[in-house]
Parts: structure tokens; sequence; C-alpha cells
């Protein structure tokens, strides 16, 4: 399947992580480029994450801080994608994934220390934000949705849904959310 | 209904109007003693008045930014020096400023595409670090006593973002509140506490009103006209009324609603449309 990548620009907002990698990798491979800015290159394409904080739990964050420093990333990734958002609208095409946490979708599914609740806070937010950038993008070619891992997917498992996402082919969905899990995972929605 | 909250401690933020004074009432006519929290003293001053009249010794009132997690703290230990243990938590705040005269500074109204980034992190301290403030100081209470109710007057946005409307504030802030709560509703149950969110739709408030006055000079609209129009999406075409906020958030405090938590109940005629 040809994605349609081929001359698109692509970049990554988030920590320099193994998922981060792994979109590199096969973005480039489709033959996108790699973006260094958002304010000096054209952007296609916006890929984010945040930080995965594994066993976070809620009940152990202690200060407002402590939770500001979690919503940092929600932030980072908002400012790069309102930036992104006039270039795409003016072009007429774009694309926004945000890499979350399926422990988004069941937030009390586990045990303490099972989860990145603190992460699922987090992604909540960015999977409501990619809502509303998808109905004011739509009309003019730009899409959002979230991709959100769980269970035991590898990273090129990840990276290869952040790949449909950001492709000529999806058009159409917008302001989704797919699981990445294997399975893992009983709810409905 | 003997609701079972005689002798119940409880702080309602955002408690002098609206709302938070429609719940503050009701609790209070339950037997609860309870302390409102404001940042202005006029009507803090004016609406703890009120509420003596139907509960004479069990109103106290104490200004404070409950956007602060020190306002919070320092009302938490008002409210034990004068009643005891807490054990019923209502966090009530706004997020977005409507009318600046009126609400005093904070974030802005705005579309994704208008909105500078750092306005999120605003946001973020009113809606969500107030939440988490007023239950994370009061949990200790409710956890030696083994009995508590937490509750957030949130709303339908959590659930289905307004992306007809100017609010991409709460379309981004409120679901996080409403996924802190349920994971915190997880990890309390064992407690006795629950933890409950309200999805608020059109309730007929002051500041109600304001926001509608206010739409309509943002699309060169009529007051009637705007309302007229949100309405008809209304299922049963008419605003609430903050009473009929009040009795769910009093019955979520009750005894016989223990085993109810984690949940996102909507108050909003029908409005919302997500299963």
């Amino acid at each position: 399947m040809d994605l349609g990548l081929a001359g698109r620009s692509a970049l990554l907002v988030g920590p320099d992580d193994e998922v981060a990698g792994a979109c590199r990798r096969l973005l480039t491979a489709e033959g996108a480029r790699l973006a260094t800015s958002v304010d000096d290159d054209v952007v296609d394409i916006v890929i984010a994450h945040g930080v995965t904080r594994h066993g976070s739990q809620v009940l152990a964050v202690e200060s407002a801080e402590g939770w500001h420093t979690a919503w940092n990333d929600v932030v980072a990734a908002l400012d790069v994608f309102g930036r992104a958002l006039p270039g795409m609208r003016s072009r007429g095409w774009g694309r926004f994934v945000w890499v979350g946490t399926a422990g988004s979708r069941a937030l009390d599914a586990e045990l303490p220390g099972q989860l990145d609740e603190v992460g699922a806070v987090t992604s909540l937010a960015m999977r409501a934000a990619q809502k509303v950038i998808a109905a004011e993008g739509g009309a003019e070619g730009v899409v959002a949705n979230s991709v959100l891992r769980g269970g035991a997917a590898t990273a090129d498992e990840v990276a290869a849904a952040v790949a449909y996402f950001c492709s000529q082919w999806c058009g159409y969905i917008t302001g989704a959310s797919v699981d990445v899990t294997g399975g893992v995972g009983s709810g409905m929605f | 209904m003997d609701l079972g909250l005689q002798g119940k401690v409880a702080i309602v933020s955002g408690g002098s109007k609206g709302i938070g004074r429609a719940i503050a009432t009701m609790l209070a006519g339950e037997g609860a003693s309870v302390m409102i929290a404001a940042r202005s003293r006029e009507p803090l001053d004016e609406a703890r008045a009120a509420l003596q009249e139907i509960a004479p010794g069990r109103i106290a009132a104490v200004a404070a930014d409950m956007t602060d997690p020190a306002g919070v703290a320092a009302v938490v230990a008002a409210t034990r020096a004068t009643f005891g243990p807490v054990s019923i938590a209502v966090s009530n705040v706004i997020g977005h400023v409507i009318d600046s005269k009126k609400e005093g500074d904070g974030p802005g109204a705005g579309n994704f595409a208008s909105m500078p980034s750092p306005e999120y992190r605003r946001e973020f301290q009113h809606l969500f670090v107030s939440a988490w403030a007023l239950a994370h100081e009061c949990i200790p209470d409710m956890k030696a006593q083994g009995w508590g109710r937490i509750c957030n007057i949130g709303s339908g946005v959590a659930r289905e973002p307004a992306t007809e409307l100017p609010h991409v504030l709460p379309n981004v802030v409120r679901p996080a509140v409403a996924g802190m709560y349920r994971i915190m509703a997880a990890r309390l149950a064992g407690d006795g506490i629950t933890v409950n969110n309200i999805l608020t739709g059109s309730i007929l408030t002051e500041r109600n009103l304001s926001y509608w006055t206010w739409l309509a000079s943002q699309t060169g609209s009529t007051f009637e006209e705007v309302t007229a129009t949100f309405h008809s999406r209304i299922p049963v075409r008419r605003q609430g009324d903050p009473r009929e906020m009040a009795s769910l958030v009093t019955f979520l405090c009750s005894q016989q609603a223990c085993h109810i938590t984690g949940q996102s109940i909507p108050v909003d005629g029908g409005s919302n449309r997500h299963l």
C-alpha cells in the first residue's frame, strides 16, 4: 500500500524514545522527510507523544507542580499543533497524531502501579483536543487522530498505526482513537 | 427520603452563587454542616446569611481562591476547626472567563486555532488542579472516617467536546478531570469514599445569563436568538434549574448512593448524545 507520504514533511514532538525512533524510521522509509522546526519549515504532519511514566499513580501526586509537569506534555503538543495548523490549512492537507496510552480508555481496569495513571489523564485531554482539531480542520483537509498504546505493543507496531493515520488514505477517519494493545482491555468504548 | 446526611461536614466551593449555592442549600437542608468558599467577600456574606436562616449554626464561609492549593488548604483547615473532619467535598470552580469585570482574571474563550498554548496551563490550574486539590486535602479525613463523598461539577464536554462553541479550553481540560476522578474512585472504593463527576449542561444561573449575552455580542445575534437556537437543541427545550443539579449532587452524597462511584453523570436535559 502506498501511504502517499513521499515528499511530505513530518515533525515529532516529545521525548526521543523508542516510539519516536520507530516513527522516524517508518516515515522516512515511506518517503517522508523529517522537519526540524514548526516555525522555519513546511510541516505536513505532526506526531506528538508524552513522557511515559510506568506505574504512575493519581493518588501519589502530592503537589500541583507534579500535575503541571505532566500537563507540560499537553501544552507542548498543542503549542506545536497550533503553530502547524495555519500552514496545513492553507495547503489543504495536514495530519496530527497523538500517541497516548490505552489506559485512557480503561482507566481503572488495572491494579495500582500497573497503569500509567497520570499518562492516562493527559491522554484523555489530548484525545479530546484531537476531536476539536478534527472539527476545526476537517473542511481544509486536516485530520487529527490518536493511537493508544497498551498491552505489550512494540514501538514498530505503534509506528505502523501512526504511519497509517499520516497517510493519504486517512482522510475520513478523524477525531478517532485506535487501540494498539493486542486485544488487552475489554471495554466497548 | 432520609439521605443520612445529619451531622456530615461538607465543603462547597463556588458556594455563594448559582449551582454551588443551590448545592450548599440542599446539603444544609438535609442536616449537613456546610462551609462555602468563594473568591468575593460580598456575595459570600449574603449567601451565608441566607443559608443561616435554614440551618442556624451549621453554615460557615471563607473567602478563598479555590484554584490555588494554598487557598484550598486554608478552607479545609477552617472547616475542620469549625465543624470537625470533612466528609463531603464538592468542587465547583469555573474555567474560562466570560466577563472579566465580574469574574476577574482568567483564561479566555476561543477555538483551537486562536488559542495561545499558555492558556491551557491556566485552564488546567482552574479546572483540574482545583478539583484535585480539594479532594487531596479532604481524603485523609474521609479515610479516617471510612466514609466520604467527592463530587465535581464538571461539564458535558468531558464526554463530547462542544466544537460549535468557543470552548477549546474546557473541551481539553474537562476530560482530564473526569479521568482523574475515575481513577481516584477506583483507588478509594475500599475506603468507603465515592468520587463522581457531573456533566453539566445548560443550567440557568447568573453566569449563564452573562454567557448568553457575551455569545450574542460575539456572533452579532440578539440574546433571544442565541438562547432560542441553543434551547432548540436541548431535548427538554429549556435550561435546567440549579436545584435540578443540586438534587443529583445531594443524592450522590447520600448513604443510599454508596455504590455509585467513578461515574460521570449528565444533568443536561438530554443534550449529550454519547452512549
